[in-house]
């Protein structure tokens, strides 16, 4: 049989053989001392379990050898079948046989939602998840699909699948589909009015051209109408702060800072409104510089929660393109919203010292809808001449210095 | 540095503090000329004489209760119990007395002990002799939880539990005693409350404790090498004070949270990292949280029914994989 | 109106025992003032409880006064006393003050522990109150310790430990005397046995008939019973306990036979007792025992009815000034969990 190293103490995992008294060849009794053993500092003596003749020893004495090895091999009569004894047992870890019947670890069901990152990088950058393949279990989109789908980025926004003849079927993206909701719930909410005001832009074109080349110097992009337009809609709410409010059921909530979004469009593939907060706070300059600072972001994809939300009043501008007015759709909770076309010269009647004469004048339309539950007509339009009163004679040079 | 085995470890800390500090007393059953039934405290009766380290009779509470009044009226004691199994035969001391009489004096008395203990499975004790009962101690308010996993660790841990005014109670785990590792020579003293990244990685959090540690290390070569994942292990060593800062931290890093706990699975300590990790770090996860434990039963004996019961490298990565995408 | 013959028979009885006195007039005061202090106090306790001013739990100790007195006169000023939930009356015979007591029975925040503590746990380190322990038997073992630190520092320092005829049954019992007898240390276990466990006669649930005393012999102590209602009795046993705990021989176990004249806690009345056996036991009252004591010591009668008043009135002022004290703040709420007064468990 097999003489195999003890454990000789609790947590005790290796012992040395320390004296042998007993040779190869050498008759033993069962009970006999046979070898001495030394853990820490215990020595031991081991007594032979049986009775035979030593056949091999295996660990000489002064080495160390983890418990259970075996050390010698004593024919007592049983040789044969102890010859191919098993190894040493040693504490090794079980395979995963046992799974316990305790719903744990391994039962969770599989889906495809968003985790709380992924929702949270989404949103921060205005990306849809159909954007993003996914590469985690049952195809989620993982967050290292978000962080390198950013860092890649462009991409198709949506897909286009041909359906055969020459029609094309094209599924709505996440963002078309929200804004196609926003749209259709706002004119059921509202009573949209459309209420128009034709500007003369004389003397704001006037201010833009003798400061156009020391501003695109210092600011490094173009001065635009839309400042001075967002400048007088600030002062002109501060005399109709009804326009700067909210429904809210049988109330208007009238809020203490005109919080002005300026709707920009993203090359077609949607529409984002960067919310400028406090804007009533803010010179013409301090505007320009925030319209064109959330325009860039807002095409680049930089804005944060705060940047899209909170907005009191929104401006549309339309005019680069040249239309002649629009009829545009609240951005519900809102009472209004501010449409801005093309400015075109035109000839009309200027009233000068000689009279009435025909002139040429930058003439641009400025269209509000307005939600007729919250604003009358009267109300509207008289804000609208208060703006229009503002872009004709105020003294834009000397606020633009 | 010396390499020491984690019960040369305990002695070395314990010689390190009696020899500093003359207030430090250590009592026990067989710990001084039996140098402790794991051999944690030898050499310390020969070195600092039967007044400082005494044989109790068999008698827990009055151990602990002894414990008490002595560190209430100047001492600084250490007090062994046996098999932290056996917390439950003085647990009135521990949780009722000691935990609170800080507080229900308002401040007047000051218990500035260490409580020692051999605790969890691997040993083949069977189930009264191999609990991991450090989340008993974690649930009641009032006691400083250590569990280290290593002698390194093992050594300034306790020394720093000495030092602290405050009851600590000390996890050390049976099974790990006789595991080697780097000691620095001089004096040395951890800080209780700080948790240790061993390894780092990016795609998931293991948070792990005592004999379950090295199992993560061991676990997450595996899947770096079997299966490209770039996994990071965190020893916990302090459930209080806990270091949860450095727990989220990596959380935010990784965005994927496992826990890999000895205790049976109702309310061991990963639960309680789990809801802190749910509430406060919710929008950094890729996915649930994951706790490989123990399942809800008393330990069986059997070699292979105890490896297979408790969490083992195996179950580990088989886990993570199902569970990590 | 006293006669003639009773007075010569005071007299004569008096003048011998005084030739006698081992114990003195200085010292008999202080237990008469122990006494009747505490009386009041638990008196007036009870009192706030009927007017719904004390609130939670309270165990009084009427009639037991004279084990508290009895051995607190007979302390230094730096042992340590242990006792149980019942413990008002010890923490007061130490010198805790009165306002501080009744404060925190009321819950306010001139209470002796800011009103987190409770009647159960009324301490007052600086006096050497090291706690009162509501859980029977635990706080024997500490107690042990207290003694295991005096012996190890090398102070004279004695640990004295209170507790009920009920405690000498449960384990921590046996554990702590067991340990100081081993380890020979200077604590005295004083049993208040006042018969009663709870609400059961103790005699239904205790193996042997005197709870402590018969089981001395099993530590190796010697059996010591005492009348509990006789301060000088208490006394100098207590001064022998400390003789032989200061002098290194160890332990003491002493079992002081008393009787509560309310329940268990307030809100038992007690009605389990035997009417006959109450009526005996207040026959008993320590406090009108002990005024006797002293007139019989020759102490007038005047100086004993001032010793009466300024207590009375000390306790009327206390009651008032708590009363008006304010309820702790909320601020309190989360402090003191650690050494460093804070309470978090996390960074």
């Amino acid at each position: 049989m097999d003489v195999v190293m003890p454990q000789l103490g609790e947590t005790v995992a290796e012992g040395t053989v320390m004296v042998w008294h007993k040779k190869v060849g050498e008759q033993v009794e069962a009970d006999e001392l046979l070898f001495e053993v030394g853990t820490d500092k215990v020595e031991t003596e081991i007594p032979s379990v049986v009775s035979g003749i030593m056949v091999e020893i295996f660990v000489a004495e002064g080495e160390t050898v983890d418990v259970g090895t075996r050390l010698a091999i004593i024919d007592d009569g049983n040789l044969v079948t102890n010859r191919s004894a098993p190894k040493a047992i040693k504490n090794k870890t079980a395979k995963v046989a046992f799974v316990s019947a305790e719903r744990m670890e391994n039962s969770a069901p599989r889906d495809k939602s968003l985790s709380p990152v992924v929702r949270k990088l989404l949103s921060e950058h205005g990306i849809d998840a159909s954007e993003i393949s996914g590469s985690g279990d049952s195809q989620r989109v993982t967050r290292r699909d978000v962080m390198s789908y950013l860092e890649t980025r462009g991409g198709d926004v949506s897909q286009i699948v041909s359906a055969g003849d020459l029609t094309q079927v094209i599924p709505f993206s996440r963002h078309r589909r929200l804004t196609a909701e926003h749209m259709v719930r706002s004119k059921a909410t509202s009573a949209h009015v459309l209420q128009a005001v034709e500007v003369d832009f004389y003397h704001v074109d006037k201010a833009r051209d003798v400061k156009q080349i020391s501003w695109q110097a210092k600011e490094g992009f173009t001065l635009t109408y839309l400042p001075f337009i967002a400048k007088a809609v600030c002062q002109a709410m501060s005399e109709f702060p009804h326009l700067n409010s909210h429904v809210d059921g049988d109330s208007l909530v009238v809020h203490a800072n005109v919080h002005l979004a300026i709707a920009v469009d993203l090359n077609f593939e949607g529409l984002l409104t960067p919310v400028i907060h406090n804007a009533n706070l803010k010179t013409i300059t301090e505007l320009a510089r925030s319209i064109h600072d959330m325009a860039t972001r807002a095409r680049d994809r930089k804005l944060g929660p705060d940047d899209l939300s909170g907005a009191s009043y929104t401006l549309s501008n339309s005019g680069s393109f040249g239309t002649l007015i629009t009829a545009p759709i609240i951005s519900q909770p809102q009472v209004a919203i501010l449409s801005i076309d093309g400015v075109t010269k035109k000839p009309v009647v200027v009233t000068g010292a000689n009279g009435d004469e025909i002139g040429i004048r930058p003439i641009g339309i400025l269209a509000q809808s307005f939600d007729h539950r919250a604003i009358d007509g009267a109300y509207s339009a008289a804000f609208l001449r208060k703006i229009k009163a503002i872009l004709e004679t105020q003294d834009w040079l000397a606020e633009l210095t | 540095m010396a390499e020491l085995t984690y019960r040369e470890a305990i002695a070395a800390a314990i010689a390190q503090e009696m020899t500093r500090d003359e207030r430090v007393v250590f009592l026990g059953e067989d710990i001084a000329g039996a140098g402790g039934v794991f051999k944690t405290t030898v050499g310390l009766l020969d070195k600092f004489g039967a007044e400082r380290v005494r044989n109790t009779p068999i008698s827990e509470q009055a151990i602990l209760g002894a414990a008490m009044g002595a560190a209430m009226t100047g001492l600084r004691p250490i007090a062994e119990i046996m098999f932290s199994d056996f917390f439950a035969v003085c647990w009135d001391i521990i949780a009722n007395e000691i935990a609170k009489v800080r507080y229900m004096t308002n401040g007047q008395i000051t218990v500035p002990l260490v409580v020692r203990t051999a605790n969890g499975g691997g040993s083949r004790f069977g189930a009264q002799h191999s609990q991991s009962v450090e989340n008993w101690a974690m649930a009641v308010p009032g006691l400083k939880v250590v569990a280290p996993s290593n002698p390194a660790d093992a050594f300034g841990l306790l020394a720093a539990a000495i030092r602290d005014p405050d009851p600590v109670i000390f996890f050390e785990h049976k099974s790990l005693y006789a595991t080697k590792g780097e000691v620095p020579d001089d004096e040395h003293v951890d800080i209780i409350g700080t948790a240790k990244v061993l390894r780092d990685g990016t795609d998931v959090t293991i948070l792990a404790l005592a004999a379950m540690v090295p199992k993560a290390l061991e676990a997450a070569e595996r899947l770096a090498l079997e299966d490209g994942l770039s996994a990071m292990v965190v020893d916990v060593r302090s459930l209080v004070p806990l270091d949860t800062q450095t727990i989220l931290a990596t959380v935010q890093k990784t965005g994927r949270l496992v826990t890999v706990e000895e205790n049976p699975r109702l309310c061991g300590w990963g639960a309680e990292i789990a809801s802190i990790v749910a509430d406060e770090c919710f929008h950094d996860l890729d996915g649930p949280i994951v706790r490989i434990t123990t399942p809800h039963i008393p330990l069986p004996s059997a070699d292979n029914l105890e490896d297979a019961t408790l969490p083992n490298v195996e179950r580990i990565v088989a886990t993570i994989r199902a569970r990590i995408d | 109106m006293v006669s003639s013959s009773k007075k010569k028979h005071a007299t004569a009885l008096t003048s011998e025992i005084r030739a006698n006195d081992d114990i003195g007039e200085k010292v008999r005061l202080a237990l008469f003032r122990s006494q009747y202090e505490i009386r009041q106090l638990e008196k007036r306790a009870y009192d706030m409880f009927l007017q719904n001013m004390v609130k939670g739990t309270s165990h009084l100790a009427i009639g037991q006064e004279a084990i508290a007195a009895g051995f607190a006169v007979a302390m230094h000023a730096d042992d340590y006393t242990y006792c149980t939930y019942r413990g008002h009356a010890h923490t007061l015979a130490r010198g805790a003050s009165m306002l501080g007591i009744l404060g925190e029975l009321m819950g306010r925040e001139c209470g002796l522990l800011g009103g987190k503590g409770g009647s159960m746990h009324l301490t007052s380190v600086e006096h050497g109150a090291m706690g009162s322990y509501a859980i029977i038997g635990s706080h024997l073992t500490i107690a042990v310790g207290a003694a295991w630190s005096a012996k190890y520092r090398g102070t004279d320092q004695v640990a004295v430990c209170f507790f009920g005829d009920g405690t000498t049954n449960i384990g921590a019992f046996h554990e702590a005397i067991n340990l100081a007898a081993v380890w020979k240390l200077p604590v005295v276990f004083v049993c208040e046995n006042n018969l009663y466990m709870e609400y059961t006669p103790i005699g239904d649930v205790t193996a042997v008939e005197h709870p402590a005393a018969d089981r001395a012999s099993a530590y190796g102590l010697e059996s010591i019973i005492v009348d509990g209602n006789d301060a000088d009795a208490v006394y100098r046993v207590a001064q022998t306990a400390f003789a032989r705990a200061r002098g290194g021989e160890g332990p003491s176990l002493i079992e002081a036979k008393t009787y509560r004249h309310g329940g268990h806690s307030r809100a038992d009345p007690g009605t389990y007792r035997p009417k006959e056996e109450v009526e005996a036991w207040l026959k008993r009252d320590p406090i009108p025992m002990y005024r006797q004591r002293l007139i019989d010591f020759g102490i007038v009668e005047e100086v004993i009815d001032t010793i009466q008043a300024d207590i009375d009135n000390a306790v009327d002022q206390a009651t008032e000034v708590a009363k008006a004290s304010p309820a702790p703040s909320l601020d309190v709420i989360e402090t003191d969990v650690w050494a460093d007064g804070s309470s978090s468990w996390r960074n």
